[in-house]
């Protein structure tokens, strides 16, 4: 953990982050209050420099956390003042002519409505599962339709679509002029941005809802490089991985969940001395989610890590890794430890039944029991591979012998193993694109029942260790 | 190329508006899911992708839920094992659809669904058509799918060619799931085209998954890594 002493936000155990959380949401919220109380002083009658400035004031207002402990009234008001909002700039006549507050304005208010949408969806779950609420039961039930998924999912396409933002996009990948193909909305920054942004917030709410292949498929149009739009604004770059990482993962694409979370942790790692304080602060905690991502992946597919990467995973997660990395039963706690503390807050898109509390189970547990049927599927690959290692031709019996398991068993778990070597790995295109690989340096066939292995060795990779000598010296 | 059985040739124009549009979202899109699942089911060919979309409209709408439609798309995507179809498709469905203790038809459904997907995911064959066989309920979640279990078959021949070199028709039996070494005999020369050998060992043609071959992984190097380098040190020079 020394990486941490050196001035930095003292370190948190994951899981209890709702503290810390709440306390910058409380700061938040004192400068929201404040505009809250400027909106009680409005006079009814208003000047046109007044109106500016009351619409300045909603720009501003939608960008602002709601605080964690806000009582129902305030998200059920703030679910309606984004509807006004979103509905003035989608539904005027013609384009709103208003320039965003600061150019991560756009971002922030994505990022809180989604935000806000996902802690609703919890938090009615949650009250619908204790169920001894009555007054907040009530009104939840009364309101079946605020912050309902379908109406989420509506602003977010609405945005992209008025925008003509997949249009520019594809227009930029063709090395042509966006502006061209914009039309009357996209070619003003409030709409391009608010449109490019929104793209990001369904990868996040197809990720929420489980949907982690059409989570992906929404990236079709933003090509993940440095040069892209987000990577102007540090959370949204880092959320991006984040998201596209995780969805990865659950497909199984482990290489390109390593991929992508290595991406932005190195990233990370080198500008953080640039990054403001505060900024630094809110992704401290979705840094240790990804380390603890990170290493759920390199247990399945064993991987060489950057460096950086390999050194902090090792003082983040040093003892939990070596017990993914062994695998057999007692690898399992670990798995659903790490991946409750590091998973997105599943939520459910349709009310909760409040008739019957015990009915409404955790969105989380459900989808880890599923992710969990695959690391069961997969726990004993490290034991046969360590085995099967030390040998060039090894009889079936006898390595059951050696391991204590039926002859039977044994040849499921080589088929298993065998089968789990290859995965689809991101080429240029799509990110569900991509070709099948051999990721694993043992390989092995069965001649009845002898087993041939061949390990595959791995020449010195010198061009990184080059470079960064290189760079080291002439710096 | 992407995962098995998610964007097969056989999808239709109409069904690939509806998954790449807004359409995707309108309840009344679930009708024609539902029909292009049946025909899937009695065309054999398999379309996760187009099933997700239909799952997708049953998670936002639940009064339009068809028990048959959601166990009728995990049978289909049971088929494309080893893969994450199953999977996907199961996180997609609600959690009390998939848990255990309620006692609802479909969960119930759902549940013994899962057990045959973990036995074929965690190749255990002969464990697979046991379960299969051990009830009838069975027989009636995969009564829609057309050649469910010849599918099965095949797929389970084509990854043990992936393995094996030679094996025992005694274990082929198994996890084939036929009756005696003659039928066992009589599948592996007419449908995959093997040799059975004397003393009843069925030899699998080389392939290049069954070979095992040594390999040296090196490193690709290529100018476009120095790049950055050499223009550096070019533009100091200048």
């Amino acid at each position: 953990m020394s990486t941490y002493q050196k001035g930095m936000a003292p370190i948190r155990t994951m899981g209890d982050d709702s503290d810390v959380e709440e306390e910058n949401l409380v700061n938040d919220y004192k400068e929201q209050v404040q505009f809250e109380e400027l909106d009680d002083l409005e006079p009814a009658g208003l000047s046109m420099a007044q109106q500016t400035d009351d619409i300045q004031s909603r720009l501003q207002q939608a960008a602002q956390p709601l605080d964690f402990s806000a009582p129902l009234e305030a998200k059920f008001q703030s679910y309606d003042s984004y509807c006004s909002l979103f509905h003035f700039i989608l539904n005027s006549e013609g384009p709103v002519d208003l320039e965003p507050p600061s150019h991560y304005w756009a971002w922030d208010v994505i990022d809180e409505f989604i935000y806000q949408f996902n802690s609703f969806s919890s938090y009615r779950a949650r009250i619908a599962r204790q169920g001894n609420n009555e007054e907040e039961i009530q009104m939840l039930r009364e309101n079946p339709n605020t912050w309902g998924c379908y109406s989420v999912l509506n602003v977010l396409y609405s945005l992209i679509q008025r925008s003509q933002i997949a249009e520019q996009l594809g227009a930029m990948k063709r090395n042509e002029d966006p502006m061209a193909v914009a039309g009357d909305y996209g070619s003003k920054s409030l709409y391009r941005m608010l449109g490019y942004f929104s793209i990001i917030g369904l990868l996040r709410v197809h990720t929420l809802l489980g949907d982690f292949s059409l989570a992906l498929k929404t990236l079709d149009d933003i090509e993940l490089n440095k040069k892209a739009m987000f990577a102007r604004v540090m959370a949204a770059h880092f959320t991006t991985y984040y998201y596209v990482g995780f969805s990865y993962m659950m497909m199984r694409r482990y290489s390109d969940a390593i991929r992508a979370f290595s991406h932005i942790l190195v990233y990370v790692s080198r500008t953080k001395n640039f990054q403001k304080s505060a900024q630094y602060d809110s992704i401290t905690k979705k840094n240790e989610q990804m380390y603890a991502l990170i290493a759920i992946c390199v247990a399945f597919t064993p991987t060489r890590l950057d460096d950086t990467i390999h050194t902090a995973l090792r003082e983040k997660y040093g003892d939990q890794l070596l017990k993914l990395q062994k695998g057999g039963p007692e690898s399992l706690p670990i798995f659903e430890e790490l991946f409750r503390a590091a998973c997105p807050k599943f939520i459910s898109p349709v009310p909760p039944d409040f008739e019957n509390p015990e009915a409404n189970i955790d969105p989380i547990e459900h989808h880890l029991s599923i992710f969990m049927d695959e690391v069961k599927t997969n726990m004993w690959s490290p034991t046969v591979k360590s085995y099967l290692r030390l040998y060039t031709t090894m009889d079936l019996s006898k390595l059951a012998g050696f391991l204590d398991v039926k002859d039977d068993e044994l040849r499921s778990w080589l088929l298993v193993n065998k089968q789990r070597s290859k995965q689809l790995r991101w080429t240029e295109t799509g990110l569900l694109d991509g070709e099948l690989v051999n990721i694993s340096d043992l390989d092995y066939a069965l001649q009845g029942d002898l087993i041939h292995v061949s390990e595959a060795k791995v020449g010195r990779k010198l061009v990184d260790w080059y470079l960064r000598n290189l760079s080291r010296t002439y710096a | 190329m992407n995962m098995n059985g998610e964007d097969p040739v056989e999808r239709p124009q109409e069904i690939r508006n509806i998954i790449n549009g807004l359409e995707r979202y309108n309840p009344e899109a679930a009708g024609v899911l539902e029909a292009y699942l049946t025909q899937q089911c009695e065309e054999k060919f398999c379309d996760c992708n187009a099933n997700r979309a239909l799952l997708k409209l049953y998670q936002l709408n639940p009064d339009r839920i068809k028990d048959e439609a959601i166990t009728n798309i995990l049978v289909k995507a049971l088929t494309q094992f080893p893969s994450p179809q199953f999977d996907c498709a199961l996180h997609l469905l609600s959690p009390a659809q998939t848990n255990p203790t309620s006692s609802s038809e479909l969960s119930e459904a759902v549940g013994h669904l899962r057990t045959l997907n973990l036995q074929l995911e965690g190749a255990q064959y002969a464990r697979f058509w046991a379960t299969l066989d051990s009830d009838d309920i069975y027989a009636d979640l995969t009564t829609d799918i057309a050649g469910f279990e010849d599918m099965i078959r095949l797929r389970i021949a084509q990854l043990i060619s992936q393995s094996y070199r030679e094996i025992q028709i005694s274990v082929l039996e198994n996890w084939l799931g036929l009756d005696d070494a003659e039928e066992v005999q009589k599948y592996v020369v007419e449908k995959c085209g093997w040799k059975v050998a004397e003393g009843g060992l069925v030899q699998i043609p080389k392939n290049a998954e069954n070979e095992a071959k040594k390999t040296e992984i090196r490193e690709d190097v290529n100018i476009d890594m120095f790049a950055r380098v050499i223009k550096r040190s070019w533009e100091e020079t200048a």
